[in-house]
């Protein structure tokens, strides 16, 4: 027995005790805001302690179930920021609603914890642990608004199809279990290796059916459109960033850290998933008249080309997937917090047709909104675009010519429906119902921040591919 | 860095005009020439090094781990674009500032203006690939920008949105086509590329390649057959027009040829493709051109039909043809410029662009009419005009490539016609405008426009003469070195002179001239013909519409078929799906389903009890509307469950089979009795019977990788316990010492979700009051009386007998089967039956500690105690120990710390089961009736 190391996890072990201390706080206070600022203190606690205690090695914890990595450190940090940034926005938006009660903070902090457990998973039960406690957490969060059908019907969804996802992951690592002998990544890797790698096919399936769920990834993408678009918008808005994150850090974790010798088999299943994301999800978003459902099928195509990176089974895919799915969080943030900040008690700006000539009346708005909607279409100079370049280079320097030409295709097709809500903004007389932002003045700093970030980002994309780089050459063997 | 500071100017001064534009709308203007002047200023002290044959590099790192940085290149071809770039640009700023009204927003003009020089300075000042796709990018943003600058018009927003389509669609494919570039050469910068011509063209991807970074060109340049969208795009204000479809944003596409002339040119491939596309958008500009009655329009196709020519001069791909290319595209940007300049004058003036309404202009503006009519000159190609040079230059390889095709001959026919169009529209333009009668309902009486709105147009004519009779002192410099920066290699010897003698070229130009003169002569008749016979199938537009429509339709019918929002649906989606990678996964593998383990005999008993699971599972799928039938038939399923494990030795297993049987069994009972008895048939049986197949599919796919999995040896952990669990935890039932002793805190963690589950329910229950149905379906009423004096008396008997074999169980079960959590849960069973036999109230009244919250929480605290117990010796949390007593009539009895953690969850097990179960019960109204005023919850 190895002594117990508790360094590693003591982001995690922080962020849990003070989720504890949000719902006790919750239980004896009335007043929410305590919640709130606890809550942001708590992500930003756990950022400092995580930048304290990276290091650029892997450090394994609990024998073996958790690892302590610069790749984790980075996606967890930017998971903190996301949340906190996500929490942010909506705090007009819930108490609007009767939604802003510490119900929400622990929630979302244990959403975090889920997904920090996920990051930093290298034993399968550790990563079903944290994959449970984030959709737990969010499956209730979606339904958190009681009295809406549209949610209820949401949550309800989201957990039956969840619940399922999550029965085929469990069943092929059971298989793989069975296979290997071990629930340990490192341990499964070197079984694998060995070569008792009969069947390994069939029971990995199971794992990229459950994979490709938590990641929205076609054909497995059914339950995105309707949780975002029937889930409140603040809700919608932070299912769609940070929790892309840690589910971009368990494909890493457990096919190319677990199950890398069997790489010929998911990078095929990778490869078709990719293909018909990447299709359904443009193609399908071009019919979407309401904005959450339209970005919800753009999820779908983004999360494929994030596969993209990752079939191409090298560092600079690895990489590029990383930065890819961290740009997308941005855009994504942006994105959804101008609906978010756009809504109103009564009124949730989430049609197409309400961003009608917001560029008429709210000029600075419609600007952030236009940059983030042009990086998502992947245009330069916006961050968007480096993150589709250096994906689709990853792409061609293994030799995937024709994904990369299809890929190319359907960004192209991607790019019709972005621009439609641009030409909205731009060209568009201003809808009758006139968008009367609701938010205070610090969230629409925040928000201009978010939409600067997709432009700046873009100028000088450098030193985050610097870092994705260095972080995935130092935690991927 | 001056090359950074000459691309980043504009865009900075883009920034600095928005905000000047606000003191007044001169002060824009200003601002952008003074902008503009700047980055001329950035550019003069480099012209020398250029002009002298070498190539200016300049790097700032930007993206070293994707290949990138920021390096900028100078030579000969850069230099050219770099010149008519800011040369015309200037112009157009000082033209712009007359042709708009005072409606328009002069800063958004000139900023629109100034970052679409940025952007195309930063094009044809690229040395890497992926920057100057950025930069191309950038053009097409910029354009958007500024085609769409008149807002408020439906056209200008449709053309707008097209242009940008198709570029944008363009600049992707050119991106792969780069990235395929870069894969070849291994760099992305151009001295690399161009070097290595060789390597791309013998590359297995040159063909792929070769077409992706074609399509990008012949997007941007408007080539046949992705020219439609330059027409439409001339919705922009004139001087939009002026710039973008003269000098620069058209002409980044046959920059792009020229730029990787050495690297692509002289395959097959290149010559038919790029030839070929160039002679098409050649004769199909140069025709559809005459028959356009807006002026805007004929021009629009002219500048069509001169890239096609500029195109096919490159395809051609003799070092001659280049210079001849090169030469042309300085050519049609002067004259271009100035007719769309004057084009604009014109719409100025009188309001209207049509040529059928505009005629006679002579008489009012003189000044205007000698400008256009040189311009126009230069375009029909007239001898001491400059575009008569570049002409014959193309007639000359033209007759010179065709010696050597098979029908070659048919090649200096389609160019002599092309050019016989090319004077019939620019006579057109002349006579028709300036001449043929007067001027029909004009929106406003034409005048000369202000002086400095003309300034433009002289300089760029004065340069179309200059250039046109003296060749060889003006522009001979300038093109001698772009045409070396095209080629890479010295520029071969030309003669730049007027006349050449009496070449075939010339010939052509004579034939072009008067058929041109003949055609326009005889125009009626053609136009005719055009109007009813060609027009309607001439139309490129229809099939990009056609395309995006096919598109639409396609993407409805995939999201009403995908989308339905019906979770049944999605449900088996999602199965289907997972059946498919299964079935793939399947046949993937090579080796054989059945493992080397040897499968066990088959017993009578085992086949029975399998058949009866079957039939168990099977009855309950069938009779599953018949809610209280399918629940006791599922308790069957249960049942059979724990004879199985009981016949594969796991009597622990059976045991708590059993005991979770029978309460889930209540638990689903108490929950049902207020729902109805059926549930309503919702499916049709198609429905049923697809997902019947779906079912029996997923099940067997289940069982084979069950199958798969059993039948192999593996090594399971079941020895590390069996070898530890006596000596270290002190108990032979392993399944007991692994929970209360292994896996100790797994347990603690169980119990304190089960209290807290049980807590949960107790909240949600606790005022929740329903009444229970009166009557049975079919109508009749329920017994009365609720709870029969037989079983009532019996299940009194029986309590003391249960709890007995509780205690026993429990004491027993750190070596035996048994245990805390299978006596808590028997000890709940028997004091559930009271509940149920005898009504809650009655119950309530009996059982004076029937609040469970305190029997939970002193479950937790023993639990945790005893945990925590360990750390007085000095052990870590949990560890357990045991000893041996001496009981009088029992005899000797292992007594171990883990059993007072097994009492602890004993005792929640107890209580939160029966806190549960207490308050489903509870709800029913009917047990609030008896006389005890309890308030029936605790």
């Amino acid at each position: 027995m190895t002594p117990l190391n508790l360094t590693p996890a003591l982001p995690e072990i922080f962020v849990l005790a003070l989720a504890c201390v949000v719902l006790l706080v919750e239980a004896f206070s009335k007043k929410p805001e305590w919640s709130y600022t606890l809550t942001q203190l708590t992500l930003v606690g756990a950022g400092a302690i995580t930048l304290l205690t990276a290091e650029a090695g892997k450090v394994y914890a609990f024998n073996g179930m958790f690892v302590d990595d610069l790749m984790g450190d980075v996606l967890k940090l930017v998971s903190y920021a996301a949340a906190i940034v996500a929490v942010a926005y909506s705090r007009a938006y819930l108490s609007e609603r009767a939604m802003f009660r510490g119900e929400y903070f622990v929630l979302v902090l244990f959403a975090v914890l889920g997904m920090m457990v996920m990051i930093s998973a290298s034993h399968f039960l550790t990563l079903y642990l944290g994959l449970e406690l984030l959709s737990l957490s969010l499956y209730t969060l979606v339904a958190l608004q009681r009295d809406s059908m549209v949610a209820s019907e949401a949550a309800m969804k989201y957990f039956v199809l969840g619940a399922l996802a999550s029965g085929f992951l469990l069943y092929g690592m059971s298989i793989l279990y069975g296979m290997t002998g071990s629930l340990e990544l490192t341990k499964v890797v070197a079984a694998v290796e060995q070569g008792s790698s009969s069947l390994l096919a069939f029971g990995l399936v199971f794992v990229v059916a459950g994979l490709a769920f938590k990641l929205g990834v076609a054909p497995f993408h059914m339950w995105v459109p309707d949780i975002y678009h029937g889930a409140p918008s603040a809700v919608t808005l932070f299912i769609g960033s940070a929790p892309k994150l840690a589910a971009f850090a368990i494909v890493m974790r457990l096919l190319v850290d677990g199950l890398h010798p069997a790489v010929g088999d998911w990078q095929q299943m990778l490869a078709i998933m990719a293909v018909l994301s990447l299709m359904i999800g443009n193609l399908a978003a071009i019919m979407q008249s309401n904005l959450k459902r339209m970005l919800a099928y753009s999820t779908i195509a983004h999360m494929g080309f994030l596969l993209l990176g990752v079939l191409a089974d090298s560092y600079a895919g690895y990489s590029a997937a990383m930065f890819y799915v961290i740009t997308y969080a941005l855009m994504s943030l942006g994105a959804f917090g101008m609906v978010v900040y756009l809504s109103r008690a009564g009124f949730e700006a989430e049609n197409l047709d309400d961003f009608k000539g917001l560029n008429a009346r709210h000029p600075w708005l419609a600007a952030v909104m236009a940059m983030v909607m042009l990086s998502l279409a992947g245009l330069p100079p916006f961050v968007g675009f480096y993150a589709k370049l250096t994906v689709l280079q990853a792409l061609v320097g293994a030799g995937w010519l024709w994904l990369a030409v299809i890929a190319v295709i359907f960004s192209l097709i991607g790019a019709f429906y972005y621009l439609r809500v641009v030409k909205l903004m731009y060209f568009d007389a201003p809808h009758a119902n006139d968008l009367a932002p609701s938010g205070e003045a610090d969230v629409r700093a925040l928000l201009s921040l978010n939409g600067l970030g997709v432009l700046v980002l873009g100028l000088v994309p450098q030193p985050l591919l610097a870092l994705c780089a260095y972080a995935i050459q130092t935690s991927i063997q | 860095m001056s090359l950074v500071w000459l691309v980043l100017t504009p865009f900075l001064g883009a920034a600095l005009v928005a905000a000047v534009a606000r003191l007044g709308r001169s002060h824009a203007a200003w601002a952008a020439g003074a902008v503009t002047l700047l980055a001329l200023a950035w550019l003069l002290p480099l012209i020398p090094t250029a002009f002298a044959g070498s190539t200016v590099l300049q790097r700032v790192g930007w993206l070293p781990s994707a290949g990138v940085d920021l390096v900028f290149r100078l030579d000969g071809l850069g230099l050219l674009f770099a010149l008519l770039i800011l040369g015309i640009g200037l112009l157009v700023i000082l033209y712009a500032r007359y042709y708009l009204s005072p409606r328009d927003s002069m800063g958004r003009f000139y900023a629109s203006l100034l970052l679409f020089m940025g952007a195309m300075l930063g094009v044809v000042l690229s040395e890497n690939l992926i920057q100057l796709l950025v930069f191309w990018e950038l053009t097409s943003l910029a354009s958007f920008l500024l085609i769409s600058y008149w807002q408020h018009r439906a056209d200008a927003r449709n053309g707008a949105r097209m242009a940008l389509a198709v570029t944008g669609a363009g600049g992707l494919a050119l991106l792969a086509g780069f990235l395929l570039l870069g894969e070849m050469v291994g760099s992305y910068e151009l001295s690399a590329l161009l070097a290595a011509g060789d390597v791309i063209r013998a590359h297995p991807f040159y063909v792929p390649m070769l077409a992706l970074v074609l399509l990008g060109a012949f997007t941007k340049s408007a080539q046949f057959p992705f020219h439609f969208w330059l027409p439409h795009a001339m919705a922009a204000p004139t001087p939009v027009s002026a710039y973008l479809h003269s000098a620069t944003m058209v002409k980044a596409g046959v920059f792009l040829l020229a730029r990787l002339f050495p690297a692509l040119s002289g395959t097959p491939e290149w010559f038919w493709l790029v030839t070929g596309a160039g002679l098409a958008t050649l004769l199909v500009g140069a025709f559809t051109a005459l028959f356009k009655h807006d002026l805007k329009g004929l021009l629009a196709y002219s500048t069509i039909s001169h890239l096609g020519l500029i195109t096919a001069l490159f395809g051609i791909g003799t070092p001659l043809a280049a210079v001849a290319g090169v030469f042309h595209i300085i050519n049609h940007a002067t004259f271009k410029a100035g007719l769309f300049m004057a084009a604009g004058i014109i719409d100025h003036e009188c309001g209207t662009r049509d040529m059928r309404r505009i005629n006679g202009l002579w008489r009012y503006m003189p000044h205007t009419a000698t400008l256009a009519m040189v311009a126009a000159a230069a375009m029909a190609g007239v001898p001491l005009f400059n575009g008569f040079l570049s002409k014959e230059m193309f007639f000359a390889e033209a007759v010179g490539v065709s010696a050597t095709l098979a029908w070659g001959w048919l090649l200096p026919v389609a160019v002599t016609a092309a050019g016989l169009f090319a004077v019939a529209y620019s006579l057109r333009f002349i006579h028709d405008v300036f001449f043929n009668g007067e001027p029909i309902d004009l929106p406003r009486t034409p005048h000369e426009p202000p002086r400095w709105m003309k300034v433009p147009v002289e300089i760029l004519v004065v340069l179309c003469l200059l250039v046109g009779i003296f060749p060889a002192q003006t522009v001979e410099p300038l093109l001698s070195v772009a045409a070396a920066g095209v080629l890479q290699a010295p520029t071969p010897a030309h003669d730049l002179a007027i006349w050449h003698g009496f070449s075939p070229a010339l010939w052509m130009s004579l034939i072009a001239l008067v058929g041109g003169v003949l055609v326009y002569v005889g125009r009626r008749p053609l136009f005719d013909l055009y109007e009813r016979r060609i027009e309607p199938h001439l139309d490129a537009k229809a099939i990009y519409e056609y395309l995006l429509g096919r598109l639409f339709a396609f993407a409805r019918r995939l999201t009403g078929w995908l989308d339905t929002g019906s979770l049944p649906r999605l449900l088996g989606l999602f199965f289907l799906f997972a059946l498919i990678l299964g079935a793939a996964g399947l046949a993937s593998d090579t080796v054989p389903l059945t493992g080397a383990r040897a499968l066990l005999p088959v017993d009578g008993i085992s086949l029975l009890a399998t058949l009866g699971l079957i039939a168990a599972a099977l009855a309950t799928v069938v009779l599953h509307r018949q809610r209280f039938t399918a629940l006791i038939l599922i308790g069957a399923v249960g049942l059979t469950v724990a004879l199985i494990f009981i016949k594969f030795s796991a009597p622990d297993l059976a045991l708590t089979q059993l005991s979770v049987e029978v309460v889930t069994i209540v638990l689903l009972l108490l929950a049902l009795y207020f729902l109805p008895q059926e549930s309503p048939a919702e499916s049709g049986t198609p429905r049923r019977l697809g997902d019947g197949v779906l079912a029996l599919a997923a099940g067997t796919g289940a069982g084979l990788l069950a199958w798969a999995v059993l039948t192999r040896p593996y090594q399971t952990i079941a020895g590390y316990f069996l070898d530890n669990s006596l000596t270290g935890g002190g108990g032979s039932n392993v399944v007991n010492v692994i929970l209360v002793d292994f896996r100790g805190f797994d347990t603690l963690g169980e119990i304190t979700v089960l209290a807290l589950a049980g807590l949960g329910i107790y909240a949600m229950l606790e005022h929740l009051r329903l009444p229970g149905p009166a009557r049975d379906p079919q109508g009749r009423p329920w017994d009365a009386d609720r709870h029969p004096a037989i079983m009532a008396s019996f299940t009194r008997l029986l309590l003391p007998l249960a709890l007995l074999v509780s205690l026993f169980i429990f004491l027993r079960g750190h070596n035996l089967p048994g245990g805390g959590f299978i006596a808590g849960l028997i000890t709940a069973v028997a004091l559930i039956m009271q509940y149920l036999a005898n009504g809650v109230a009655w119950t309530q009244v009996r059982l004076p500690g029937s609040n469970m919250h305190p029997l939970i929480a002193a479950g937790l605290a023993i639990a945790t105690v005893t945990g925590l117990a360990s750390f007085a010796f000095g052990h870590p949390f949990l560890t357990s120990t045991f000893g041996h007593v001496h009981w009088p009539l029992v005899g000797e009895f292992e007594l171990a710390s883990a059993m007072a953690f097994d009492l602890g969850v004993y005792l929640v097990v107890v209580g939160a089961t029966l806190l549960i179960l207490i308050h489903l019960g509870a709800m029913h109204t009917a047990s609030h009736e008896a006389p005890s005023p309890t308030k029936g919850d605790n």
